[in-house]
């Protein structure tokens, strides 16, 4: 079945399907091939789908509140398109930022002046008025359980938060994936699935296709990868990409926790995503009325890095594989218990272990190659699905003016957000930058 | 009263198990409290809560790392902890045998409970074995747990869900299953003060079991592969609710 496309999208996660459907709607005949058997089963599936603007850059803030536009408005960004399977729900229960020594807040409240991001500024009060379960002592530094300071007696209290009321949470990212890919296909997109790549092939400079598994050949001016923990890898496949990089992506192991909302508090209807860099911890509402726990990465925690085919086999052994660990699970669990007392922390781990495709500052790479032709949406670190229908947008303008002769290296491309009053210099998330200390260096980009 | 609950430390049911040799696995896995016994331990803790001067001693035998999920035990209530150490695993008699002898040492039983089985071995042994040693009657897959003046009112769930009544003298041992409570687990403040309980630690040696020749012993592991067969439901919310309700009635059968 070997055949010829213009563009080759090599990923149908909550990226890649919003890149084939742009690059679709401006006349690009696009394949998306991917490994799985439907859109957003690999790492997408694993994403919390948190939808927050607080970033620590103006880019980072800017891009995740345009972000905002097309989730509050989910089927219009689709065209109306219909999918069998429903549509993904913009769950907005707004999102609080916990002001605390675990964030920068106040350089992120300065980015949302200068973006224009909706907030209002909540005191401790306002906080236990609003959410009546929490305990709002500080309880920085941020430990893990072995060590005995875990259990020292909080003596201050925090300073209140940021609530953002346009934030939240999208209730079911495969989903929202596999919406986009409908939409995408109603502009004439291709996807082909179980199909993967095991060459990225090219001639005289310029890449000419890819080669799946089975043998297929499929050629194309235009190949993206969207590779999310198998970027990488994917990158190694295409001559001179991963030397051309000045900025690398590697698989990073992460837990998520499911615990049951205290008694009587209907956190899924009452509830708001948080993000508490105090204990490390951010949280959003999921069904059956539990707590979904993300850590924050602290420093005190282990960072594992894995080869992400042995991880998705269920390799590599306690800590490295597929399985939660007690461990991190008595961590991320008890220091949400700090927050809120009343939380019943179960002996058994429930939750998610995914992969982030991290890069070497937690910022995305969306750029084009050294090899003319490849471009990659990679890096995306744990934080960047709010921003897919975003990035969608941006790598096709990117996509496009490097195919017209932009010569996106030397000038770079500036980015007019369809919604905010804003441009964004792609020269931001380029492969050549050098690392940019401004970020977070965590899931908080 | 004292109550003791007998607890295991057992490998996680949603880890990646893999075997070593021919009848070990690799214990390089998560552990925990056997969910059996945290019916036991909430149970206990209710009585404890209703009988003023009860107190709760949760009982292990098992390897050093055992010692967390004592704490777990203490965090859901316990008063105390017993670890008896062990260095290799032992059959449900010789852990009767050093169950009994760490509680005997201890104090007066009133009650003694275990989980109606354990998740890592379903042995579903050592309650009676431990009845038999003391001579206290033993009651197995309670649901239903009501402590009277001097006996026990239980009712204890046969398969296909159908219940008997007894009336146990005191003290009895008792195997708890699923349905005789909803777990209480530990928030943060009850680990907190669990970390200042007291766990005191016997050697299994110092216990003097005598290890008779008669005894079982795990000759060989075989893991279950059974490969997923998943089948989407096709169509709108009507007919998938039909078909899942034709599936749970007639293949699942749990209508």
């Amino acid at each position: 079945m070997d055949k010829k496309v213009d563009a080759i999208i090599i990923g149908a996660g909550v990226i890649g399907c919003p890149i084939a459907y742009e690059l679709s709607k401006i006349g690009y005949k696009t394949l998306t091939v991917d490994k799985h058997t439907d859109a957003g089963e690999g790492s997408t599936a694993g994403s919390c789908a948190i939808v927050r603007a607080h970033y620590s850059t103006a880019d980072g803030v800017a891009m995740a509140y345009e972000g905002f536009k097309y989730w509050l408005n989910w089927e219009k960004y689709l065209d109306n398109v219909k999918d069998e399977k429903g549509l993904a729900r913009y769950m907005n229960t707004g999102s609080l930022l916990v002001k605390s020594q675990g964030h920068d807040w106040k350089k992120v409240q300065k980015n949302y002046d200068e973006v224009g991001v909706k907030y209002e500024e909540w005191d401790n009060d306002k906080i236990k008025k609003m959410i009546p379960i929490v305990d709002l002592h500080e309880f920085w530094p941020i430990t893990r359980p072995e060590d005995p300071a875990f259990y020292n007696e909080p003596v201050k209290e925090l300073e209140g938060g940021i609530f953002c009321p346009e934030g939240g949470y999208v209730n079911d990212p495969t989903l929202s994936a596999h919406n986009i890919m409908r939409a995408a296909e109603a502009k004439g997109a291709k996807f082909m699935f179980n199909a993967e790549v095991v060459d990225i092939r090219s001639e005289n400079g310029k890449v000419t296709g890819i080669t799946l598994k089975d043998g297929t050949r499929i050629d194309a001016r235009i190949v993206v990868n969207v590779g999310g923990p198998h970027s990488f890898k994917i990158n190694k496949m295409a001559k001179g990409v991963w030397e051309g990089c000045n900025i690398k992506t590697k698989a990073l192991r992460h837990e998520v926790m499911y615990c049951p909302s205290p008694e009587g508090y209907d956190y899924l209807n009452d509830g708001y995503h948080m993000s508490d860099g105090d204990i490390g911890c951010y949280v959003r509402p999921e069904v059956g009325n539990t707590f979904l726990v993300g850590s924050e990465d602290p420093d005190c925690d282990p960072q594992e890095w894995v080869d992400p085919d042995t991880f998705y086999a269920g390799k590599g052994g306690h800590g490295k594989d597929n399985v939660l660990t007690e461990e991190q699970w008595k961590a991320q669990c008890y220091r949400l218990g700090k927050r809120i007392p009343t939380l019943s922390v179960p002996n058994q781990p429930k939750g998610v272990v995914d992969l982030y495709d991290c890069s070497d500052d937690w910022i995305p790479v969306y750029d084009k190659s050294d090899l003319p032709g490849y471009y990659m949406a990679i890096g995306t670190s744990g934080n960047q699905y709010k921003n897919a229908p975003v990035v969608g947008h941006m790598m096709a303008k990117l996509i496009d003016a490097c195919e017209k002769g932009l010569d996106h290296d030397k000038e770079p491309l500036q980015y007019k957000f369809k919604y905010t009053d804003r441009s964004t210099n792609v020269g931001f998330f380029s492969r050549k930058r050098e690392i940019n200390y401004n970020s977070s260096f965590s899931v908080n980009g | 009263m004292q109550i003791y609950v007998c607890i295991k430390h057992v490998p996680d049911s949603a880890a990646n198990i893999s075997i070593i040799g021919k009848n070990s696995i690799d214990e390089n896995v998560n552990f925990l409290l056997n969910p059996y016994d945290e019916h036991a331990l909430t149970e206990a803790a209710r009585i404890k809560n209703n009988l003023p001067g009860t107190e709760v001693i949760a009982v292990c035998l098992g390897k050093a790392d055992a010692e967390k999920t004592l704490r777990s035990a203490l965090a859901m209530g316990a008063d105390r902890g017993i670890l008896i150490a062990k260095e290799k695993n032992y059959d449900s008699r010789v852990t009767a045998l050093a169950l009994k002898a760490a509680i005997e040492h201890d104090g007066k039983p009133g009650l003694i409970f275990t989980g109606k089985e354990s998740i890592d071995e379903g042995g579903m042994q050592t309650m009676f074995r431990i009845g038999a040693l003391f001579d206290f009657p033993v009651a197995t897959n309670v649901v239903k747990l009501d402590i009277e003046a001097d006996r026990a009112v239980v009712v204890c769930e046969l398969s296909g869900g159908i219940t008997h009544t007894y009336e146990m003298s005191l003290p009895c041992v008792m195997g708890t299953g699923r349905g005789l409570n909803t777990p209480r687990y530990p928030t943060f403040p009850d680990v907190v003060k669990s970390k200042k309980k007291p766990v005191q630690k016997i050697a299994f040696t110092d216990l003097n079991i005598k290890v008779s020749l008669a005894g079982m012993r795990v000759i060989e592991l075989k893991p279950l592969y059974q490969a997923r067969q998943p089948k989407e439901i096709k169509g709108d919310a009507t007919v998938v609710a039909k078909e899942l309700i034709r599936i749970l009635k007639q293949e699942a059968k749990v209508l």
